[in-house]
């Protein structure tokens, strides 16, 4: 009995390593899909330009009421162009922290 | 007949009467308050019934609810380092609210909270607000050197009002990302299940047609699933990325 018994331990050991060898790849592609990803970065696009160009309408529109310079479309252009500028910067940011995430969760990974 | 995709979405006063009176507008009881009252009772419920026992060797029930504190404490770790741990009761609130507002959206015949602007939106106006309100405290006005990176003078014209802009933008993703999710997913699931309806109905040689499209909101229900559990992960990381900008300013970089 006693040479079957390690015999088998160590095949249990060689299928609990296939189990976990199986389950890995999932295990780190789980917290983020290409999918997930995409639409993360388009919306801190879209949302920086939206934000920029609505800040900048608000400053012409609080110019127009009540101050003597009338801004008009001047605030909208700079702020738009500022918010695009901040809609990149957003994507970068982005960007750096899907990275750091999955040097984190890969990080045992071979490739 | 005809199905209109969005009707899931309507919000719908249950109550005949306003409830209370504000400054003139009044506020009704709608499916969606209800839904909202229906998602806290179904978490209250789950963490009283898990640590009811609260035994060394966990039941199903405990061990889901001990998995998920433990997935949060490490997230906020992780994120936002161990003084991020203070703010552990409020962002796993905060994710156990959209997770299981996601979830319970996915039942048919349920109102999904999450898909509605009003609510993300609200949600991440708090999530903004509690930053700013730490930051304040933590650094004092200090805080507002957030808006200032390390770069020549000049520049700084240009960069202080884009960082601005980027840290306005914050509240905007966080609410329309939740939203936009969850309105697409249902919206696809709501026009899928109207072509079975609508080529089961068809003509003979159409009817057998309907099985395509029915398999196919078997796969995305699938789909759903995962974006419910992923959302609710990317609103509390977020949360986890701001907070920590706010406790450690620019350490991160």
């Amino acid at each position: 009995m006693s040479p079957t018994e390690p015999e088998e331990l160590r095949k249990l050991g060689d299928r609990l390593d296939a189990a976990e060898e199986r389950v890995k790849p999932r295990n780190r592609q789980a917290p983020q899909s290409s999918a997930g990803i995409a639409f993360r970065f388009s919306t801190e696009l879209v949302s920086a330009l939206v934000v920029g160009g609505a800040f900048g309408w608000g400053i012409d529109w609080a110019a127009d009421r009540w101050s003597p310079i009338h801004t008009r479309p001047v605030g909208l252009i700079l702020f738009f162009v500022l918010g695009a500028a901040a809609g990149i910067l957003n994507v970068v940011r982005a960007a750096r922290e899907i990275n750091a995430e999955m040097a984190r969760n890969g990080a045992e990974r071979g490739d | 007949m005809a199905i209109n995709p969005m009707e899931q979405f309507a919000v719908t006063p249950l109550t005949s009467h306003p409830v209370l009176t504000i400054a003139g507008h009044a506020i009704y009881f709608t499916n969606q308050a209800l839904w909202m009252f229906i998602v806290v009772g179904v978490i209250t419920l789950f963490m009283a019934v898990a640590v009811s026992k609260r035994s060394i060797v966990p039941t199903r029930m405990q061990s889901m609810a001990e998995i998920s504190y433990e997935f949060v404490a490490n997230m906020i770790g992780g994120a936002a380092g161990e003084d991020g741990l203070l703010f552990f009761p409020f962002i796993f609130t905060l994710f156990l609210f959209v997770l299981f507002s996601n979830f319970l959206g996915l039942l048919p015949g349920s109102f999904t909270v999450t898909s509605q602007i009003a609510v993300t939106l609200a949600l991440a106006l708090f999530v903004i607000l509690i930053v700013i309100v730490t930051g304040f405290i933590k650094h004092g006005i200090g805080f507002l050197k957030l808006f200032v990176p390390k770069a020549p003078i000049p520049l700084l014209v240009l960069l202080v009002p884009i960082e601005f802009i980027s840290f306005l933008t914050r509240p905007i993703s966080l609410s329309v990302r939740l939203f936009a999710n969850m309105l697409a997913g249902h919206t696809l699931l709501k026009v899928f299940a109207s072509f079975v309806i609508g080529l089961g109905s068809a003509g003979l040689l159409l009817k057998p047609l309907a099985v395509a499209p029915f398999f196919l909101i078997v796969a995305i229900t699938a789909l759903e699933l995962l974006v419910a559990g992923l959302q609710a992960y990317v609103f509390a990381i977020l949360t986890c990325i701001y907070l920590n900008e706010a406790l450690h300013l620019h350490d991160h970089h």
